[in-house]
């Protein structure tokens, strides 16, 4: 008995008016994976995340999500609308700029979609919400505006709010980008320890020391093809292609030594 | 100079002018408020009918002097057969007139919103109804607010125009009594002082709100 994967990418091309930005690419995600997607600036690794939930529309191409097909043909705007809603609550997304309500507080942030989306009561909704700010280490701020929290604490009240919906999935679009180097580490913690957990996860970084530690395999991107996947361990020591040992040297040259 | 003695006599008279037009003013800041906040979601509608419909009310809202559009509704509509009154003809042209304006205001504060706002919301399941009403509106409103709050009080100036349909209330009040008492400096004066009252005290309200809506 085969497990169908999670997330299922078939030949997915997206064009941004005839710019092709993904030009067919082919990824399943099994169960508790960790797939961390990397790749030079412009590849197409952004958008190819933001098709999972539908956020951008791939112009060709399947999706399926736990077996369903995100881009159903035939249904009218309005079932294909709950059809993607129902979907969107089993995929988590993280995003660079965090994204988080700013008229909410913490906690309102991370109970907003349970109570309006689940029908979850406001009591249980808050009881699940501080446990995952608990988990994440904002428990204490649960009253706060984002306005006064540092990108770091920002991101992982984000990532708590994603939790919040208990997904299947959780997609992060380079979440430790926009933060000053001091607070990577603390969300790159709180992303380890739901891999941990066994979270189903597509990460899109440009850390390459998390990827090598923390995924499964490592997926390199660029301009909108895969160039090549694997075990991180090997990509990273001995890559095959040409295109991926160029990337990954730029890398070291502008980061070590 | 001034004649205190007649002013004080017939104060509490404008000052019964300044209730209706008070009422007036809140009726039309109501109807106005629903009207620009339905015209604002209409022009950012995928439906072009809804589009086109909203467009063109503002269009012509703008494009035409309020005076004209009270007495179309005052004078105009009765002809096929609409007769609203004077209260009602008042209130909607004043409504109708503002409400253009706030969805401006309104349309202007939701493109504000930064776009991750919408997309966050979507990607935790949200209609993008509930997202327009949980997530974006609030923050639009407040970006919103102080353009709406020129509307509001310029709507309390531009109800002295309703006097040319007969509404008794501040401006035709003081009117009236300048031709039984030949003081138009007294009595303009007060009608001044009442509008400046009514305005200020909207001002300080407005503020008040967006001191509690800021976050």
């Amino acid at each position: 008995m085969t497990e169908q994967p999670m997330v299922q990418m078939k030949n997915l091309h997206k064009y941004f008016g005839e710019n092709e930005v993904l030009k067919g690419i082919d990824i399943d995600v099994e169960r508790s994976e960790v797939v961390a997607v990397i790749g030079p600036s412009g590849s197409g690794k952004s958008t190819l995340l933001r098709c999972v939930n539908r956020l951008e529309e791939s112009t060709e191409g399947e999706i399926y999500i736990e077996g369903i097909l995100l881009n159903k043909q035939g249904m009218k705007p309005k079932e294909f609308q709950k059809h993607l809603n129902r979907i969107r609550t089993k995929v988590g997304m993280v995003f660079q700029q965090f994204n988080l309500f700013p008229h909410m507080t913490v906690l309102e942030n991370v109970i907003e979609a349970p109570i309006h989306v689940l029908k979850k009561s406001r009591k249980n909704a808050v009881k699940f919400a501080e446990s995952l700010l608990d988990k994440v280490g904002m428990l204490e701020k649960r009253d706060a505006y984002p306005k006064t929290l540092s990108g770091g604490q920002k991101q992982r009240v984000a990532i708590a709010r994603a939790l919040a919906m208990e997904p299947d999935i959780m997609l992060f679009d380079e979440a430790t980008s926009a933060l000053d180097p001091e607070l990577v580490g603390e969300v790159l913690k709180v992303m380890e320890d739901l891999a941990k957990e066994g979270m189903t996860m597509i990460v899109v970084t440009h850390e390459m020391d998390f990827a090598r530690r923390v995924a499964d395999r490592v997926v390199f991107i660029a301009e909108g093809k895969i160039v090549e996947q694997g075990n991180p361990e090997k990509i990273f020591t001995e890559p095959a292609e040409e295109r991926t040992k160029q990337f990954l040297g730029t890398f070291i040259n502008g980061f070590g030594s | 100079m001034l004649d205190w003695g007649t002013m004080v006599h017939y104060f509490p008279f404008l000052l019964q002018g300044a209730v209706l037009t008070l009422k007036i003013s809140i009726f039309a800041l109501i109807l106005g408020f629903i009207f620009g906040i339905s015209a604002a979601l209409f022009k950012l509608s995928k439906n072009p009918l809804l589009r086109g419909a909203a467009g063109f009310y503002i269009w012509i809202v703008r494009s035409t002097p309020l005076l004209v559009q009270l007495f179309l509704i005052y004078f105009g509509l009765p002809q096929l057969g609409i007769d609203l009154g004077s209260f009602f003809s008042g209130v909607l042209g004043l409504a109708l007139n503002t409400g253009a304006y706030n969805a401006e205001a309104i349309r202007g504060g939701i493109i504000s919103v930064p776009s991750g706002q919408m997309e966050a919301s979507r990607s935790l399941g949200m209609s993008s109804k509930l997202a327009m009403r949980r997530i974006i509106l609030p923050q639009a409103m407040r970006i919103a607010l102080p353009s709406l709050g020129n509307n509001f009080v310029i709507l309390i100036k531009d109800t002295s125009l309703v006097s040319t349909i007969t509404l008794v209330e501040l401006t035709l009040t003081a009117q009236r009594l300048i031709g039984s008492t030949y003081k138009p400096f007294e009595m303009y004066l007060m009608a001044a002082f009442l509008y400046a009252i009514l305005t200020t005290a909207t001002s300080l309200i407005l503020g008040r709100v967006e001191k509690r809506m800021a976050y």
